[in-house]
């Protein structure tokens, strides 16, 4: 039993960073009905630049961290003006595929940053743990858990309570009435591209913090984590991207801890399966639109 | 030819059919992240039956091309509801899972004093029907092409027959067609069924290519690339697919000499080209436009 409520803490903090991933996949979705194949390589790009200011240039914690968040900015405004922007918005495929072929674009320029295959990533938090009862908690992780439920209370106050918030809002509603409204649309869309790149930053920088080494593998981890989360809570709805994650993270413990490794990514997939046969709207999400609503939509 | 020339056109002749799968589904609309799930079963089904039954190599394939078949059918039956990025996220959990599936299986016979089968993530070894009979690899190239031209031909008549136009008609707006009368569930799990069939072919083949199989090759990455290659390509005609496939891996062989930044370039000429060409180069407008002009100087002609 010890075990179980064990697992199941260790998991809900090893899903808060797929819930921050997952957050980032959400909103560009929402504002842009697309979606970016590359963000987990945008993250994984800024995080070598930064890395790699402390590997040549022996520079302080504080530095990296920043230089990480500017980097992911900039690689992200630079994929939303080649991948989203530039090309028209009824094409769908287009812009993933495109997102998919930059993707492998940084990844080689990362590589080429950093040609070896995994180097030591600074903390900005020494490592620690804590007993709470019998339950052993690892300070980095906690900190992660308490750092996604703040962004998630920044993204709301940011979403709800400003102009820009109403303005994205209005955008991913129905764009076409929001640029009517007066609203810059390709505007918006570019200040949500950087907004969710910083996220990324962020929640990149918390995770390589906590696994204390960063490896060319990270952006296609967090790629596909952030996907899966997502799609596990419910498309568009920000507190469906937080359960996904956290349900993401807790199914794989257990699936490690009581099947082994190689049913931890298999039980994740076939609940991802399930889920989108049995429940397609995930956890949060509208129930999918049926044909009859969309037909009622269309008239 | 020598060995390295004919290994590469091979590749691109066993990777054009799972870009003609990917094709097939763009056609009705829906985006696949998962024709590598059939490409990587069917090259695993195909090599047990030729290593661990001996049965011939068409029987191998035709094992192979029915497994994907029939499995592609029932996830397209499992899927049915879903269509844009929620079917695109459901095949990209199914093939995972089978990859993952694939790397735990250990099935193994003993033939000949030697166990042969699939052997968990060592991969399946030992699928050595090309070499038992002393085929050649020009002899396997040609059956490749053989059969890729087969697929092209028959993807072609679908095109040009009533089947073609409801398949795109799906593609572009499956209400309307449903409201013609059409029975779009059965169109839809045809066209998955069908998909699954081609790109299995072109897994059994690469079985037996390549002797050993192991899940790492079908990986998402695979199935990407395979979606990528319809959109460069273009996706107005099944030549499209093979145009993506001989630009992707002609053109990454060709730049070889900037070795290590080829991604960086490529990707790059690729993205722009898609700001340009959002359906790819050649793509419905162009196709129509091309034909417009050989009937006109048939006429002339006659």
């Amino acid at each position: 039993m010890i075990d179980f409520v064990q697992n199941t803490v260790d998991g809900m903090m090893f899903g808060s960073s797929y819930a921050l991933l997952a957050i980032g996949f959400t909103i560009i979705f929402g504002v842009m009905r697309r979606i970016n194949l590359s963000f987990g390589a945008t993250i994984m790009l800024g995080a070598y630049i930064g890395t790699w200011l402390h590997v040549h240039h022996q520079v302080s914690v504080w530095i990296v961290a920043l230089t990480t968040l500017a980097s992911t900015v900039l690689v992200g405004i630079y994929v939303e003006r080649l991948c989203f922007h530039a090309i028209r918005r009824s094409a769908v495929l287009a812009s993933m595929v495109s997102s998919f072929v930059i993707w492998m674009q940084l990844e080689e320029a990362a590589i080429h940053l950093l040609p070896e295959r995994t180097y030591a990533f600074p903390a900005l938090l020494a490592a620690g743990s804590f007993e709470l009862g019998p339950f052993l908690f690892r300070a980095e992780q906690t900190s992660m858990l308490i750092l996604a439920m703040i962004i998630v209370g920044v993204l709301h106050v940011l979403l709800y309570r400003t102009r820009f918030g109403l303005a994205l809002r209005a955008v991913s509603e129905n764009s076409l009435a929001a640029a009517y409204m007066g609203i810059n649309a390709a505007w918006v869309t570019l200040c949500a591209f950087a907004l969710v790149s910083l996220m990324g930053g962020v929640a990149g920088y918390a995770i390589l913090s906590t696994d204390a080494q960063i490896t060319p593998f990270f952006g296609l981890w967090a790629t596909f984590k952030g996907l899966i989360a997502m799609m596990l809570g419910g498309m568009g709805s920000l507190p469906g991207a937080i359960l996904g994650g956290l349900l993401l993270g807790v199914v794989e413990a257990h699936a490690l801890w009581y099947l082994g490794n190689e049913y931890k990514d298999l039980s994740a997939y076939l609940l991802l399966f399930g889920m989108l046969v049995l429940r397609p709207g995930g956890l949060m999400g509208q129930r999918i639109l049926s044909r009859e609503a969309l037909a009622f939509r269309r008239v | 030819m020598d060995d390295y020339v004919i290994t590469v056109l091979s590749n691109i002749g066993m990777i054009s059919f799972i870009a003609l799968s990917a094709y097939l589904l763009l056609l009705t609309g829906e985006i696949s992240f998962g024709q590598q799930a059939y490409f990587g079963l069917s090259a695993y089904a195909a090599g047990a039956a030729t290593a661990m039954f001996q049965l011939p190599i068409w029987a191998g394939i035709l094992v192979g091309a029915c497994v994907a078949g029939i499995i592609a059918m029932v996830v397209g039956a499992l899927t049915l509801q879903l269509s844009g990025l929620y079917f695109s996220v459901a095949t990209l959990a199914f093939a995972e899972m089978a990859r993952l599936i694939l790397l735990i299986v250990e099935i193994q016979v003993e033939v000949d004093g030697e166990m042969v089968g699939p052997e968990g993530a060592n991969g399946f070894h030992g699928i050595r029907w090309m070499f038992e009979r002393d085929i050649s690899l020009t002899e396997f190239m040609l059956l490749i092409y053989g059969l890729l031209a087969l697929t092209v031909i028959f993807l072609l008549l679908v095109e040009r027959s009533r089947l073609g136009s409801v398949l795109r008609m799906l593609g572009s707006d499956d209400l309307l067609a449903e409201m013609q009368g059409l029975n779009t569930v059965r169109y839809r799990i045809l066209a998955v069924g069908a998909a699954g069939v081609i790109a299995g072919v072109g897994g059994a083949l690469y079985a037996h290519f390549t002797t050993y199989v192991e899940p790492q090759f079908f990986n998402v990455m695979l199935g990407v690339h395979a979606l990528a290659y319809g959109l460069i390509g273009g996706l107005g005609t099944a030549f499209g697919p093979l145009i993506g496939v001989a630009i992707d891996v002609g053109f990454l062989e060709a730049i070889r000499f900037i070795q290590g930044y080829r991604m960086i370039v490529f990707g790059g000429l690729v993205a722009i080209l898609l700001i340009f060409m959002p359906r790819g180069i050649l793509d419905e407008e162009r196709v129509h436009r091309l034909k417009a002009v050989f009937s006109r100087r048939n006429h002339a002609r006659a």
